[in-house]
């Protein structure tokens, strides 16, 4: 078969699948998985060809004609949603049962489907009116999921937060398409690398597709959004919908001529989402907005592959920038898989224990062994340590950055710092995800609820499974994904192509090897470490608590206790609001200590802005009030007005 | 198989030798206090009779109590394998080792704090948010010292880098990676190893409720650690890659050594500081290493 009928196979089993979803959710479950399956066929045999896919049936839809293109860009983005997409339909089925939720599942159901096809329209849309209009049902779409639980007020907040922001990015692509179609004559898009004239709109698409990507200052609405819908939905926003926003930014800089200062400043937004994002979810106590947090940070380290990609490209320095373009791009693949596992798994946590507040959670691994050791896993690949994939991809950021300085000039100037900020970026994630697995997962149980939580289904340890599998894939053997990055990086920057034929620029087949064996030596030294343990003996105490005898868990180390440190260095960007309750009289019967972080750009940079202009408003409607004596008044001071700009104008 | 034999023996030589850099810290301290202090290979001893001793395990721990100390050997040794020794170059050597080797001592302090989390005790939880915040300023400094060292060397293999000397700003390099020895390996006056008051505790708290063989994989590694960053240190300052073999081997053990008396006289001499003072401390580490990285950049006529 080929990559057409693939793709015609994806999508009409995804159509009866959205047919279906209301009354038939095991139906609908399979042709789903069956959809995935057959976009990832798709999207492989683009990746592994190098041959885009092109569709121009030469009907209209919309007045203008349907154009379909898979290329080695979109067929990159389209197989991680193939990937976290199936994982996560599998896993909603326990997760949001109808048994449970009665209303709200079969609606869910339908406007996953949507989310999903739209997202897979948005990928091969080739033309500007065709790939707005998937845009915005897929913003709709994941509207509706993320308020599924609408009866909880910060739910309803979030899902506001969440359109708004949406549709000014809506606003800024309208633009950005509009801008583009008046100046290219038409709505089709393809590359236009020579009319240096559209460099400018670059800007319109930054804002637009970085509002949607959650870059720093623009993640606002990032946070509460996932924090607020079902995990399986957060996977998905996570893993995939943020990612478009990359999508859009890799397709157009790749297409459209950018502007000279482009690369600088998606580097420097990158840097700042890495080092804020995780300073920021270094300051959470709610897991699953931590883990929200940790997306930006991502991005960030994402956008700085691009950013320096961009700046080798404008400079000319094709090897190192292939090298940063090609760890951004596999960051792209390795953030979807581990971030969707982590908010599986949370979700896991949260299925089973009914909160999402770390300190009312700990000692997790006894009713959950599953769950602790994917959620530890991912943790791991997220703070990039090896063996596993989060390690591989900033391993590459980090050879192109060296690369940078290596070669001097301009870039290296900005190189240096990007690099130890990445370095500081990728301690800090470690720092935040040690706390997390330590405070959620081991440990003694805070709350009767945290001691009686129970492993999740098979389709939902299964799905975090399949994730967790492709963390260790990438990891071990990353030359097998090269190909797929390098016609990504063909389908990107032509120019590069001569780069892309010998190969792979880093050494990862020695790199490989060496995950390899670093696995196996540790897995063999955990084995050797236990059998002599067990050998000499075991004897069960209590934990050392410099002598006291009933330690208790509510003297354990909190996550806020934990992170105090780097929060308390951040503290001039975090703003934690502190609540504190002293105690009062000889015998105190309570006090207090609470202290909050709040999302910092949004309370005191857009609301402040918002709630300025709500007041000029106000005072602007001063004005309106029905006294008639004064709009006549009105009227001739206007009519005064026009005399006084006509007369002058008449002395001209 | 001559690279598994060479491999083999190059482990063997890191393993044997790792021990005995503490002794020799230790022999330096009791010197100077004019003490007699414990013998030169007490560490040796004290492996070898946790090696067989019985185990106490907190009721709280999981499986993965045991598991982290040994994979957080596992990865420094790894490390060490990333190191020339002298000027005989590690057997696995390629483009970017060097960020391999520092993810690898990262994942050394992910299990490590990991582990720490386990029996729920807040000694050990103070000890392990301790050693992963100063890791950051840590970390930093060692991105620093690898641009400078890559920049000076045009390579971003650990083993061509640590070739040549880090040239103008060599001894920039220096204070900078001595410093990031003492806090990442909790010497004084970042931590005090021989501290029995466990809330000023770093390294020690964490490893509270360890015992028998997984405290002595523990103490091993941490003896490791110690001696990688004094082969890093000596190493990325001194140019001993260009020498014979023997003589670069004889070279780097008179410089570890000398590394190891000076961490004796500065834990004789010094007092460790107060806890709002390191980050200072380590701050000025970083700023050491983004000074040898301006004058590598300046030496290699950027």
């Amino acid at each position: 078969m080929t990559v057409g009928a693939w793709l015609l196979a994806a999508a009409a089993v995804t159509v009866a699948g959205l047919l279906g979803a209301w009354h038939a959710p095991r139906l609908w479950l399979a042709v789903t998985l069956a959809g995935c399956a057959a976009a990832l066929a798709a999207a492989v045999w683009v990746l592994a060809a190098g041959v885009p896919w092109e569709w121009r049936p030469g009907f209209l839809l919309g007045g203008e004609p349907v154009h379909l293109l898979l290329d080695g860009v979109s067929a990159f983005f389209l197989a991680l949603l193939a990937v976290v997409g199936g994982a996560a339909t599998a896993y909603s089925r326990e997760y949001w049962p109808d048994a449970a939720h009665p209303r709200t599942a079969p609606s869910g159901r339908v406007w996953w489907s949507v989310l999903l096809l739209s997202l897979g329209l948005v990928l091969v849309a080739a033309n500007g009116l065709h790939f707005l209009i998937a845009w915005e049902i897929f913003t709709m779409a994941a509207y509706f999921l993320v308020t599924q639980e609408r009866s909880r007020r910060e739910v309803r907040q979030a899902g506001w937060l969440y359109l708004a922001a949406s549709h000014v990015s809506m606003v800024c692509l309208f633009a950005f398409f509009a801008l583009l179609a008046a100046r290219t004559g038409g709505w089709e898009l393809g590359p236009l690398r020579g009319s240096t004239g559209l460099a400018p709109l670059f800007w319109l698409a930054l804002v637009g597709f970085g509002l949607k990507a959650g870059v720093f200052p623009l993640h606002v609405w990032l946070p509460s959004a996932h924090a607020n819908a079902p995990s399986h939905v957060s996977a998905i926003l996570s893993g995939v919908t943020i990612k478009m926003g990359v999508y859009g930014l890799v397709r157009f800089s790749g297409w459209l001529p950018v502007p000279p200062e482009a690369g600088w400043v998606v580097a420097a937004l990158g840097v700042a989402s890495a080092v804020f994002g995780v300073v920021f979810a270094l300051g959470q106590h709610d897991l699953k907005r931590l883990l929200a947090y940790h997306s930006v940070e991502n991005i960030g380290i994402i956008l700085i592959g691009l950013g320096f990609a961009l700046i080798a490209a404008a400079h000319g320095y094709p090897a190192w920038g292939l090298l940063a373009f090609a760890g951004g791009m596999l960051h792209v693949w390795n953030h979807g898989l581990f971030k969707s596992l982590l908010f599986l798994g949370a979700g896991s946590v949260l299925h089973a224990t009914g909160t999402r507040e770390m300190s009312r959670l700990g000692g997790l691994w006894r009713g959950m062994p599953w769950t602790t050791g994917c959620f530890t896993l991912g943790a791991a690949a997220i703070a990039g340590l090896p063996p596993l994939n989060g390690f591989v991809s900033e391993w590459l950021v980090f050879l192109g950055l060296f690369g940078a300085v290596g070669a001097g000039g301009l870039p290296a100037w900005a190189a240096g710092p990007a690099a130890i900020l990445l370095g500081v970026t990728g301690a800090l994630a470690l720092a935040c995800f040690v706390k997390v697995c330590g405070v959620v997962f081991f440990g003694l149980p805070r709350t009767a609820v945290a001691a009686q939580a129970q492993e999740s289904g098979p389709l939902m340890r299964g799905s975090m499974l399949v994730l967790a599998a492709g963390c260790v894939a990438i990891g071990l053997a990353p030359i097998l994904f090269w190909p797929a990055v390098a016609s990504a990086a063909a389908a990107w920057q032509p120019a590069w192509a001569a780069n892309l034929h010998s190969a792979p620029p880093a050494p990862l087949v020695v790199l490989g090897t060496c995950q390899i064996a670093l696995a196996l030596t540790a897995l063999g030294a955990v084995a050797l470490l236990r059998s002599r343990v067990r050998r000499n003996g075991v004897v069960r105490a209590v934990t050392w608590d410099c002598g006291y005898a009933a330690p208790t868990p509510r003297m354990q180390y909190t996550a806020g206790s934990f992170a105090e440190i780097i929060t308390g260095w951040f503290g001039w960007i975090l703003r934690p609001e502190r609540h504190v309750e002293r105690p009062h009289g000889p015998f105190p019967t309570q006090a207090g200590h609470a202290v909050h972080t709040p999302e910092t750009v949004l309370e005191h940079l857009v609301e402040p802005a918002g709630s300025a202009v709500l007041n000029f408003a106000a005072m602007v409607q001063r004005l309106q009030h029905g006294r008639l004596q004064f709009y006549i008044l009105y009227l001739v001071i206007g009519l005064a007005g026009l005399a006084v700009i006509v007369l002058a104008g008449g002395v001209r | 198989m001559r690279f598994a034999l060479d491999l083999l023996c190059r482990l063997a030589l890191w393993l044997l030798l790792a021990p005995l850099v503490p002794g020799i810290i230790n022999r330096v301290k009791s010197w100077v206090a004019g003490r007699r202090g414990p013998p030169v290979l007490q560490l040796y001893y004290d492996l070898g009779r946790l090696w067989r001793k019985g185990v106490v395990l907190s009721t709280a721990v999981s499986p993965g109590f045991i598991a982290g100390p040994a994979v957080a050997w596992v990865a420094l040794a790894g490390a060490a394998l990333l190191l020339p020794v002298g000027s005989m170059w590690p057997e696995v050597v390629f483009y970017g080792d060097a960020l391999l080797f520092v993810c690898l001592l990262a994942l050394a302090r992910f299990c490590t704090a990991l582990a720490a989390l386990e029996p729920g005790s807040s000694f050990e939880g103070m000890g392990a948010a301790r050693e992963v915040s100063y890791a950051v300023l840590a970390e930093a400094a060692i991105i620093a010292a690898l641009l400078a060292l890559s920049l000076h060397s045009h390579s971003l293999a650990l083993a061509e880098m640590l070739t040549p000397s880090a040239g103008a700003g060599a001894a920039l390099l220096a204070a900078g990676l001595f410093l990031v020895l003492l806090a990442e390996n909790c010497r004084v006056p970042f931590d005090d190893p021989n501290t029995h008051l466990e809330l000023t505790m770093v390294h020690e708290a964490m490893v509270l409720d360890h015992s028998g063989p997984p405290l002595a994989v523990i103490l091993h590694g941490a003896s490791l650690k110690l001696l990688i960053f004094s082969v890093l240190l000596a190493e990325s300052v001194l140019p001993i890659g260009r020498l014979a073999p023997v003589a670069g081997v004889a070279v780097l053990g008179a410089a570890v050594l000398a590394v190891a008396v000076a961490v004796g006289l500065v834990e004789s001499l010094l007092a460790r500081f107060a806890f709002q003072r390191v980050p200072l401390l380590l701050t000025t580490a970083v700023l050491l290493c983004l000074f040898a990285l301006l004058a590598a950049w300046k030496g290699g006529g950027v």
